[in-house]
């Protein structure tokens, strides 16, 4: 099982950024204080929408074939992560 | 199942939806031509005493005209990608509950019922009117099966709207409320100036 990368603290529901990176080779770590990048903070189903958006080179029409939705459910489900990337980037600048 | 009645614009795609929505615009003509009843808005059914197929078809096209319109417009303001043929889907589909209600009329059922309440009022004395507890029980079965249509008709109306525009606040539910009572009106009048 592959854990799934927490973004939001399960305490104060806040977004997490990152504070340690290791190198598995050589055992170095480095510490500071990185935000995770836009898209890690999405949902799984968000990030696994974008992958798929990729991979069939952005044709919503084969994404709502493959997904087994309707066209115009596909295009919302789009633009609303484009709204969700475009808060993310406000919020962040 | 309950999704394939409420709400089958998440799934099906817009070709097979499409192709059913004008099967049943048919379907639906034909059927208030075969039992004496008219579809003289856009959530309207009225029983008539004759009822010529290509009259029937015209009170469709025109309440199907009237819904797209104002919905489609409604809908560009709210989204500027709402496209025409995602605000068509639903104004045909949606119609399906109203088309049903003309078995009701099965061998004149309604009109026969209406008419005989009808000629037993004395306007100049209405409360020496008499209905049988019979035919209270027949109105009120038909009373609830007709709001039962038309909750179902905007019901798959709206769920249409909403995935055609990606409405998402009350203001955008206002909007298609004011977009069906323009559309419910544009027909009726319509109908009365250039079908009757």
């Amino acid at each position: 099982m592959i854990p799934k990368l927490p973004i939001h603290c399960p305490s104060c529901s806040d977004s997490l950024s990152v504070s340690q990176l290791k190198c598995e080779n050589c055992q170095t770590t480095v510490s500071g204080n990185y935000s995770l990048p836009f898209y890690l903070r999405l949902s799984e189903e968000e990030q696994h929408f974008i992958l798929q958006f990729f991979m069939t080179s952005g044709s919503l029409k084969e994404m709502a074939t493959q997904m087994g939705n309707s066209y115009p459910t596909v295009r919302n489900k789009l633009d609303d992560i484009i709204e969700k990337v475009k808060k993310l980037k406000s919020e962040s600048a | 199942m309950k999704k394939l009645l409420l709400n089958p614009f998440e799934k099906i795609s817009e070709t097979k939806l499409l192709l059913f929505g004008i099967a049943i615009t048919l379907i639906g003509s034909y059927l208030g031509y075969m039992f004496h009843g008219r579809f003289i808005g856009i959530f309207s059914f009225k029983t008539n005493d004759e009822v010529i197929l290509t009259q029937s078809l015209i009170d469709n096209g025109i309440d199907l005209f009237s819904i797209t319109l104002f919905l489609f417009f409604f809908g560009r303001i709210i989204n500027k990608k709402t496209r025409f043929i995602d605000i068509l889907i639903p104004s045909l589909v949606a119609r399906l509950p109203i088309y049903l209600l003309a078995f009701t009329n099965t061998n004149n059922f309604i009109a026969d019922l209406s008419n005989s309440l009808m000629s037993n009022l004395d306007v100049k004395n209405p409360a020496a009117f008499h209905i049988e507890t019979a035919d209270l029980i027949i109105l009120l079965v038909f009373a609830a099966i007709s709001i039962g249509s038309l909750v179902w008709s905007v019901t798959l109306l709206f769920k249409g709207f909403k995935i055609a525009t990606n409405c998402k606040t009350s203001n955008h539910t206002l909007l298609f409320a004011t977009g069906i009572i323009l559309a419910e009106v544009l027909s009726q009048t319509l109908i009365y100036l250039i079908n009757y």
